[in-house]
């Protein structure tokens, strides 16, 4: 006992405990769940039944039921739309902007920086935000567009079932570009100056320095941008709980969405448990994807 | 075009894109001190008018802001003692040794990163409503949001023990110093910077946290203040003044933060995300 005391304050007891204090909770908080997440899929869990740890068994039943509702097919296809455009524009906006800040003027450091403030935001107040800047009427984004030709008449971007999921890509777009520029502003900055000297000495235009050494040199944190960029999208909710709730009549419903309907609106936790399998095992996918990319960067 | 001039429009242009890009906060700012009838102007007022300052008076006792804020306040300090207690030390083990059980550790540590919290609320929900947390709402709701920021403190912290040279440490323990000892005599206050700004990051995410909140507290005396901006936005769609008053009394405080500690904060993002 007196040993293991001694060990705890001076040696690998020591160390073993500060790292198994945090990885106990961590087992409990968030690996238990994810195993529990399984068990809860195959069973039927509802109000009445919450206050067990095990529920009636539901067999295959809730996977069926997803598989068949009329909603699953507008759902998958919402949420690559809204994955893939979201992850596509805020990636191509985010390097056009930190390829621009790493001109050297004065002041590009610190005006970059003003971007990032969108960041530190709490989603919800961002959606809330673009609620009222795409409102139909009276939208401020409505009257630019307005009267620069671009539209005849107000668009109804939350109300309207086609434009619906879009009203919260945007809003998406505008909180996650500062995000992918400042982690591509990083990699640029790890090219060698002296690489370019020598392509502009050897006669390469801009074009052809940036097909021949900035693309491939950025490589690994382009991969590590993008994978982030989805794993982040498919954790977007706040904006959908404040622009357009997933509606109207579910036309911006996305999966990540759908789960926490299912769960905690029609208390079907079981259903919603399937989708947040599911959701999970895309997401895990997509992050090995991600830590294989920040492995090869620096060698973790 | 000489270096100066170029300079010079390279600086114009940075500014006007940096002006687009935080038009919404502006907006937000603006319409918050505007009078009901001038928000629904046409075309839109770009410049505020008379500054109605008594929208904000007026929304804080209507939407009951104070106690919203203090509960935002309550679950943000319970996230960063839990995630700060139970994160710093395992990231500074992380930081200091390299092998195979390391590089395990810290593979699941990056993998939980990732976990949307709007999927994981569904079996902690069932878990905790099991366990009997449900009971006490806010601490549940703390413990949940704090699995979420664990590991992100963790990268981030990790990068600030990197920092702090092995020589350091070591030559504390030739001079008498326990493990234990050096860790909080030497290694903690050398990485304190790394490890406060990670801390600020924790806050801010507990500070504006939605979705555990959401599905966890009911009781709208606990819930905290991006919940009671929800509740207020449904009923009250046109009352966009009281709602935008709403949005800058929570931000402005997040906002100051970033303002004062820009730099840090960002070198503390980055170095989370690709190290």
């Amino acid at each position: 006992m007196r040993r293991a005391l001694q060990s705890m304050r001076d040696g690998i007891g020591f160390d073993t405990m500060l790292v198994i204090l945090a990885l106990s909770y961590l087992f409990v908080f968030a690996g238990l769940p994810l195993i529990y997440n399984v068990v809860i899929s195959f069973q039927t869990v509802d109000v009445f039944s919450l206050g067990t740890l095990l529920h009636p068994s539901a067999g295959a039943e809730n996977y069926e039921n997803i598989f068949d509702d009329r909603q699953a097919g507008t759902v998958l296809w919402n949420t690559i739309i809204f994955t893939l455009g979201s992850v596509a524009i805020q990636f191509t906006l985010g390097f056009a902007l930190a390829l621009f800040f790493h001109q050297n003027f004065t002041g590009a450091t610190w005006i970059r920086g003003l971007f990032l403030a969108a960041w530190v935001m709490p989603g919800l107040v961002v959606g809330v935000l673009w609620n009222w800047l795409l409102s139909g009427d009276f939208g401020v984004i409505n009257h630019v567009l307005e009267s620069l030709g671009i539209i005849d008449q107000p668009v109804f971007w939350r109300s309207n079932p086609d434009t619906s999921l879009y009203s919260v890509m945007i809003a998406n777009i505008w909180y996650g570009t500062p995000f992918n520029m400042i982690l591509l502003a990083v990699g640029l900055s790890a090219i060698p100056e002296d690489l370019y000297e020598a392509a502009e000495l050897d006669g390469a235009n801009a074009f052809q320095r940036f097909w021949t050494i900035t693309l491939p040199m950025m490589r690994a944190t382009i991969g590590a941008v993008l994978a982030l960029g989805v794993i982040f999208t498919l954790q977007q909710f706040d904006l959908f709980a404040a622009i357009t709730q997933g509606g109207p009549a579910g036309s911006s419903t996305v999966a990540q969405y759908w789960s926490w309907e299912l769960s905690f609106r029609e208390f079907d936790f079981g259903r919603g448990a399937v989708i947040s399998v599911l959701m999970i095992v895309v997401v895990l996918f997509v992050s090995l994807f991600y830590v294989r990319s920040t492995k090869a960067e620096t060698q973790l | 075009m000489s270096p100066a001039l170029t300079n010079r429009l390279m600086l114009l242009a940075a500014l006007l894109l940096a002006a687009v890009y935080l038009f919404p906060l502006y907006w937000m700012y603006v319409t918050s001190l505007k009078t009901q009838s001038s928000i629904f102007a046409v075309p839109p007022e770009f410049l505020p008018g008379v500054p109605q300052w008594e929208n904000y008076a007026t929304i804080w006792e209507v939407a009951n802001i104070p106690r919203f804020m203090w509960n935002s306040l309550v679950i943000a300090v319970g996230v960063t003692l839990i995630t700060g207690l139970f994160g710093s030390g395992c990231a500074y083990v992380l930081a200091r040794y390299r092998n195979g059980w390391i590089d395990a550790a810290l593979f699941a540590v990056l993998m939980l990163q990732v976990l949307p919290p709007s999927l994981m609320v569904t079996p902690i929900f069932v878990g905790f409503s099991w366990a009997g947390l449900l009971d006490y709402p806010r601490f549940a709701t703390v413990l949940a949001i704090s699995a979420k920021t664990m590991p992100f403190f963790v990268i981030l912290c990790r990068a600030a023990f990197m920092t702090v040279p092995r020589e350091l440490e070591e030559a504390a323990l030739v001079d008498g110093n326990s493990r234990a000892g050096a860790f909080f005599m030497i290694v903690l206050p050398l990485a304190r910077n790394g490890l406060l700004i990670s801390a600020l990051l924790v806050f801010m995410q507990g500070f504006g946290e939605y979705v555990y909140s959401a599905s966890i507290i009911a009781d709208n005396r606990l819930q905290p203040a991006s919940i009671g901006m929800t509740n207020y936005l449904q009923p009250n769609q046109v009352n966009w003044n009281a709602i935008m008053a709403f949005a800058a009394t929570y931000v402005t405080p997040i906002l100051a933060a970033f303002v004062l500690l820009q730099r840090q904060i960002v070198n503390g993002l980055t170095a989370g995300a690709l190290k």
